[in-house]
């Protein structure tokens, strides 16, 4: 007898029919896809208890308005993470902390310079300190994802990290952020989740198509979509003028975006 | 809690949210965007509370539209038909397409939000493109038709955007109380210094008001009152009157001179009022009042 597969529309795994939920990211299967008249696509409401596999591996996903990321680790598997995204752990998940090069740098910019890794087996758990959702990023061999700084809540042992001094950003990216997180994959899958403050939206640009963004919405995207700001002076007469400052996305590839930001300083 | 389905016909619908009338025969009405055929859902206390705009469901304004997305911190997706224009606080830009204009509205008032440490510049973008809005806060979007002639009076911080024949003038709340005396004198706005009064006097326009966390509404009638949590407030129609209002709890011994008071603001009908279940603490010192704005004053 042979089952037939179910595409999953947001990542592209295949499922076995029946399945509620893609084991690779966690969408919910069946049902159509939430797209804007604008051609935004929104990310997956991942349903409460929902279960993603990774190598010998499982991440339930708890809970809906602050989701927690649940990691049942296998021996020999780990993840690695910003120490103060820890909810909780079992006694025998051994930790132990990664440089990720630039200390004083990435220290001076408000980022970790230590990643903490946990290893399986056993459970350990994750979340972000506001409303929003979790957005599972399978990631293929010879893959690039980039993200704006804390906003990744653990990526699986198979993913390299290291981060970007993004130029002409200082102080626009929220909070004064100077670096993105940049996540490779070299031979192996691996996979990679974010937590995204409020809604989080995708869209995929074709080559050489442009979007505007306000920085502080930006969540992630593919290592081929290129970031650039752009300033736009708003005047206001006597008063003289104000700046707004856009990035411009330009494809090919996607790009992720959350809804609950913190405006940038100007 | 009490439920009742709301009857619809295609003929006589009138959105009990905004008040609109329509064919009724879409999912949504189509000047705010609340749900159609939903069921109304009324508080034991009286409050109704408003149906979350639909995700994806849209609200048309002239040759132009916007699209709520999402639901825990929704999105204002705005399709703006060549020269069409709406205006709002940059900050609330999420993106836009390389195509809409953007410029500064100058307004009357600036000068007094300045004063108030309210945003002293506020954007418009002008069609024909896209541009997408969206608050730091988990909660709900309420469209606000406003028709010709009519108004409605807005909590600070809460208007996402209007539409270009929305008017909007900074009022003073009224409702302030200073403690302290010589150089120590400090004043109180448990509601902010002021309120956004938007206006459509020519045509019909579309006011967006974010809440935080739930928004409810419930229909003062003529003379009647409630005490309200000054900063739940989010909106009002502009014939409901305010008025800052004292409560002091009865204490013996030692505590009557440690016993709080309670600051409320008194709302009087007729019309409309809206709260919102999430908004910022109110600190009242606590400490002897020295003047007040006008008031209603309770001892127990």
């Amino acid at each position: 007898m042979t089952g037939q597969r179910v595409q999953c529309r947001w990542c592209k795994s295949p499922n076995d029919e029946g399945s509620a939920a893609c084991g690779t990211c966690g969408a919910p299967l069946g049902g159509a896809q939430k797209i804007s008249d604008s051609g935004w696509r929104e990310a997956p409401r991942l349903r409460d208890l929902t279960e993603i596999r990774f190598g010998a591996s499982m991440i339930q996903v708890d809970g809906e308005i602050v989701p927690v990321a649940d990691i049942t680790l296998g021996d020999g598997d780990s993840v690695f993470f910003e120490h103060h995204a820890l909810l909780w752990k079992e006694e025998r998940v051994a930790l132990h902390a990664q440089s990720t090069g630039g200390g004083l740098r990435k220290m001076l910019g408000g980022m970790p310079f230590v990643l903490t890794v946990a290893n399986g087996p056993g459970r350990i758990a994750f979340s972000r300190d506001g409303t929003g959702e979790l957005i599972v990023l399978p990631m293929g061999p010879s893959d690039e994802i980039d993200v704006r700084g804390h906003s990744f809540l653990i990526g699986s042992h198979q993913l390299t990290y290291q981060f970007e001094r993004i130029k002409g950003l200082k102080n626009i990216l929220h909070g004064g952020e100077m670096y993105m997180d940049e996540f490779h994959t070299a031979g192996e899958s691996g996979v990679l989740v974010l937590h995204g403050y409020g809604n989080v939206f995708e869209r995929t640009l074709e080559a050489g198509e442009s979007i505007l963004l306000e920085p502080g919405a930006f969540l992630y995207k593919d290592g081929s979509v290129t970031i650039n700001v752009e300033q736009q002076d708003l005047k206001t007469g006597v008063f003289g003028g104000h700046s707004l400052w856009l990035a411009r996305m330009t494809g090919p590839g996607r790009v992720g975006i959350q809804s609950m930001y913190h405006h940038h300083a100007d | 809690m009490t439920d009742s389905t709301t009857t619809t016909s295609t003929t006589t619908y009138t959105c009990r949210w905004c008040r609109s009338t329509g064919d009724g025969s879409g999912v949504t009405c189509t000047s705010c965007g609340a749900p159609i055929r939903v069921a109304e859902v009324t508080t034991a206390s009286g409050w109704e509370k408003l149906p979350p705009i639909p995700d994806l469901a849209r609200i048309q304004f002239g040759q132009s539209h916007v699209q709520v997305e999402g639901e825990f911190v929704p999105v204002a997706d705005f399709t703006l038909a060549d020269g069409d224009s709406i205006y709002f606080s940059h900050h609330t830009i999420l993106w836009q397409d390389t195509r809409t204009t953007l410029d500064a509205l100058s307004r009357k008032g600036m000068i007094k939000r300045m004063r108030a440490g309210m945003p002293s510049v506020l954007a418009s973008a002008t069609g024909p493109g896209r541009i997408a809005l969206s608050e730091d806060r988990p909660g709900e979007l309420i469209g606000v038709p406003i028709q010709r002639g009519s108004g409605i009076d807005v909590r600070e911080h809460h208007f996402l955007a209007a539409t270009s024949p929305v008017q909007f003038e900074p009022l003073a709340t009224n409702v302030w109380f200073v403690t302290g005396s010589g150089d120590d004198k400090e004043t109180h706005y448990p509601l902010g210094q002021y309120i956004d009064r938007f206006t459509s006097p020519d045509e019909h326009g579309l006011l967006l008001v974010q809440s935080g966390g739930n928004a409810f509404m419930r229909d003062l009638k003529a003379g009647e009152t409630m005490l309200l949590k000054p900063p739940s407030l989010l909106a009002k129609d502009m014939s409901v009157q305010m008025l800052l209002h004292l409560e002091h709890p009865t204490a013996a011994g030692w505590t009557s001179a440690r016993a709080n008071r309670f600051v409320w603001l008194r709302v009087t009908g007729p019309g409309r009022v809206w709260v919102q279940s999430q908004y910022e603490h109110f600190e009242d010192p606590g400490t002897s009042l020295n003047s007040m704005s006008n008031h209603t004053e309770q001892h127990w």
